[in-house]
Parts: C-alpha cells; sequence; structure tokens
C-alpha cells in the first residue's frame, strides 16, 4: 500500500496530541468516515465545535489524509493487524488505534460495498415483465388464433444511470427456449458453487 | 365466406381458361415467387413471347392470380368456400381443381409471408450465456463476484441485433421463475376457455 508523502505526513499529524486532542482526534475520524460513506454528508462535517479550535488547512490536510487511507485500507481489504501495525508506524497510541480500529471495522461493509460498485460493467438485467396474448388477426392475415408473449427486460446501465428497455417478442417456442437457457445457467452457477 | 371477385379482377382472370394446365402451374409459382421477392418484368416479357400474348395480359394474369390466392389464405377459407368463388368465374372442372390445388398447396407459405407485414417488435432468435466471477478491480481487491453474462439475438424485419447483459445469481433466479410462470398461464383454465371460444 502506497501513500503519498502529503497523505502520510497528514495522517502523522493526526497521531499527534498537540494537534489533536482526543476528542478531536474522534470527531475527525468520524467525519473522514461520513464523508465517505454517506451520501448525505457535506461540507459540514468538518464544522463541529470540537473542531474549532484547529488550524482549517490542517484539518483539511488531515481530513484528506485520513479519508485516502481508509479508502486504501478498503481497497486491500487490510487486516486489523495490519492496521495496528501501520497506524503504530505512524506513532498513534494505543487508545487512538483501538479507536481507529473500532471505527474501520464498524464500517468496513459499507465501505467494501461502495468501493465495490465503482466500475464498468454491462448493463445489468434488473427486471423483467411479460404480457401474454392470443393473436386473432391483422389486416394481412385473418384467423391467426395463436398465443404470443411480450417480454420486457429492464435493464441498468452503471455510468450513466439510465434505465434503458430491451423489449421482443416470441411464440412458446422461443420462450421456452428462452427459459430452458437461462435455467441451464442458474444450474450450471448452483454447481460451481458446490465446488 | 365467400370472396368477393371484382370485375377488374375477374377480367385478368379470364386469361387463364386460355392457356393449358402446365402454364397455370407455372403462373401459380411465379406468382408465389412475386410475394416471397416482388415482380420479375423479365419473366413476364419471356412468358408473353411464348404465349404470342402482350406482356401486359401476362402481368394482369398473374396478379390476378396472386390476388386470388393471398385474400383465400389470409381469410383462410374452407374448400368448399374458394370452390364457390371460383365457380362464377365460369371455368373448366379442371382448371377450377388445379386452382384449388394452387390454394391448398401454398397456403401455408402465403400466411407466412403474411403474417410478416404485420406491425411488429424485435423477435427472440436466441441467448448464449457465460457464468463470470469477478475476482478484483482497480477499487477492491479479493472479490468473488458471480456474474453471468448473456448474450441476446433479436430479429426485426431481417435485421439482426445483439444486445450484451449481464445479470447476478439472485436475478437470474428471479427472471426465470418469472418466466415459467408465463410459460404456465397458458395452460390456466381461463386461457384455456379463450382458446376454446375464439374460433
Amino acid at each position: 500500500m502506497e501513500l503519498s508523502e502529503y497523505v502520510q505526513r497528514g495522517f502523522q499529524r493526526l497521531a499527534d496530541p498537540g494537534s489533536f486532542d482526543s476528542n478531536a482526534f474522534a470527531l475527525l475520524l468520524r467525519a473522514a468516515f461520513q464523508s465517505l460513506l454517506d451520501a448525505r454528508a457535506d461540507e459540514a462535517a468538518l464544522d463541529h465545535p470540537g473542531l474549532k479550535h484547529i488550524d482549517p488547512v490542517v484539518l483539511k490536510h488531515c481530513h484528506a489524509a485520513a479519508a485516502t487511507y481508509i479508502l486504501e485500507a478498503g481497497k486491500h481489504r487490510v487486516d486489523r493487524s495490519t492496521l495496528s501495525t501501520y497506524l503504530e508506524d505512524c506513532k498513534f497510541d494505543q487508545d487512538r488505534i483501538e479507536i481507529f480500529c473500532t471505527e474501520y471495522q464498524n464500517n468496513k461493509n459499507s465501505l467494501e460495498i461502495l468501493l465495490g460498485s465503482i466500475g464498468r460493467s454491462l448493463p445489468h438485467i434488473t427486471d423483467v415483465s411479460w404480457r401474454l396474448e392470443y393473436q386473432i388477426k391483422t389486416n394481412q392475415l385473418h384467423k391467426m388464433y395463436q398465443p404470443g408473449y411480450l417480454v420486457t427486460l429492464n435493464v441498468e446501465n452503471s455510468d450513466s444511470q439510465s434505465y434503458p428497455e430491451i423489449s421482443f417478442s416470441c411464440n412458446m417456442e422461443q420462450l421456452q427456449d428462452l427459459v430452458g437457457k437461462l435455467k441451464d445457467a442458474s444450474k450450471s452457477l448452483e454447481r460451481a458453487t458446490q465446488l | 365466406m365467400l370472396l368477393d371477385l371484382s370485375e377488374e379482377h375477374k377480367e385478368h382472370l379470364a386469361f387463364l381458361p386460355r392457356v393449358d394446365a402446365a402454364v397455370v402451374a407455372e403462373f401459380g409459382r411465379i406468382a408465389v415467387e412475386f410475394l416471397r421477392r416482388g415482380a420479375n418484368p423479365k419473366i413476364y416479357e419471356g412468358a408473353a413471347r411464348k404465349l404470342n400474348v402482350s406482356s401486359d395480359t401476362i402481368q394482369h394474369g398473374v396478379e390476378g392470380l396472386t390476388y386470388l390466392l393471398t385474400e383465400s389464405s389470409k381469410l383462410m377459407i374452407s374448400e368448399l368456400d374458394f370452390q364457390d368463388s371460383v365457380f362464377v368465374l365460369g371455368f373448366s372442372e379442371e382448371l377450377n381443381k388445379l386452382l384449388l390445388q394452387l390454394y391448398l398447396d401454398n397456403r401455408k407459405e402465403i400466411r407466412r409471408i403474411l403474417n410478416e407485414l404485420a406491425p411488429c417488435l424485435p423477435s427472440y432468435h436466441s441467448l448464449e450465456w457465460r457464468l463470470d466471477v469477478q475476482l478484483a478491480s482497480r477499487s477492491l481487491r479479493q472479490q468473488i463476484k458471480p456474474t453471468v453474462t448473456v448474450k441476446l439475438n433479436l430479429d426485426q424485419n431481417g435485421d439482426h441485433s445483439t444486445h450484451f447483459l449481464q445479470t447476478d445469481p439472485a436475478t437470474l433466479l428471479h427472471l426465470v421463475q418469472q418466466l415459467e410462470q408465463a410459460l404456465e398461464e397458458m395452460k390456466t383454465n381461463h386461457c384455456r376457455r379463450v382458446v376454446r371460444s375464439i374460433k
């Protein structure tokens, strides 16, 4: 895990009781997690009265450093011992290490979900709707008398946040073919999970 | 249900008794080809020369026959009704039989072609799938994220389109369940009753 000098300095500053007393440390830490994980968080996270006495430049530096470290740790899925070791190297005292690790543990799942959702993928199928009709006639053809299906796949695009739909018609045989293939896929999935 | 043939139509068909059975059969073949692929003026000209009539007469004859066959196929009229409709043209017994045979032989194909004229959405052609497991990404290492990648092939008016899509295992099971319900629906009492009563 490589961190830039800027980040390292900011993080080390956080360890210094002279710059951050225990209360301020805990507040800043929480603010860092919140600004990463809480979609509604805004600048006001750092506006807490408990942090008012600290120079805003220092505050921003350390906040950025903490947030960067948290993301890197999450990305590499570090375990508790790696975490403690690094914090010790940065000269954090045991209390602060304990607070950091606890806070990290509490937010680990959300962090991993967030990181896992970043990235490109193919359009993702989210749902399907269908319509069954009985075809009677068209202006070109009378006495059709056959069932027909109209299937719509609801799809989500990861990056553009758009929700296009894919619709197609099919007859009974075609739908059976489609369902058969999807069932094969799900059976194959089941087998793979049992390996 | 009898076919209603206009005077003009009857005029065009009046050409048919003037040629022998083999030619009528050939016209029948040209008529179905006309439906499949459109008119071919060269054929008309060739036939016109051989039979010593104008190209227009041939064209009208073929078009008249085509119309007769498509209208009958569209309405899916019974053999009896077809015979009665053709009877008014005053053709020979032999010609009537030939026309009936042409109708019955080509009805299925003609209906298939007519079906393509209806308004339609892309229709299902085929589906291929692949099982993948995502192990890592730039933003998160050590993942185990199963995904099903799907290639959906659709047809519309002769054009093929392909969609590459993806889904997760839970949604896949949901899709299977929903579509199986769709298939089951045709077997319910309600649907069977509807099918029985619309004839």
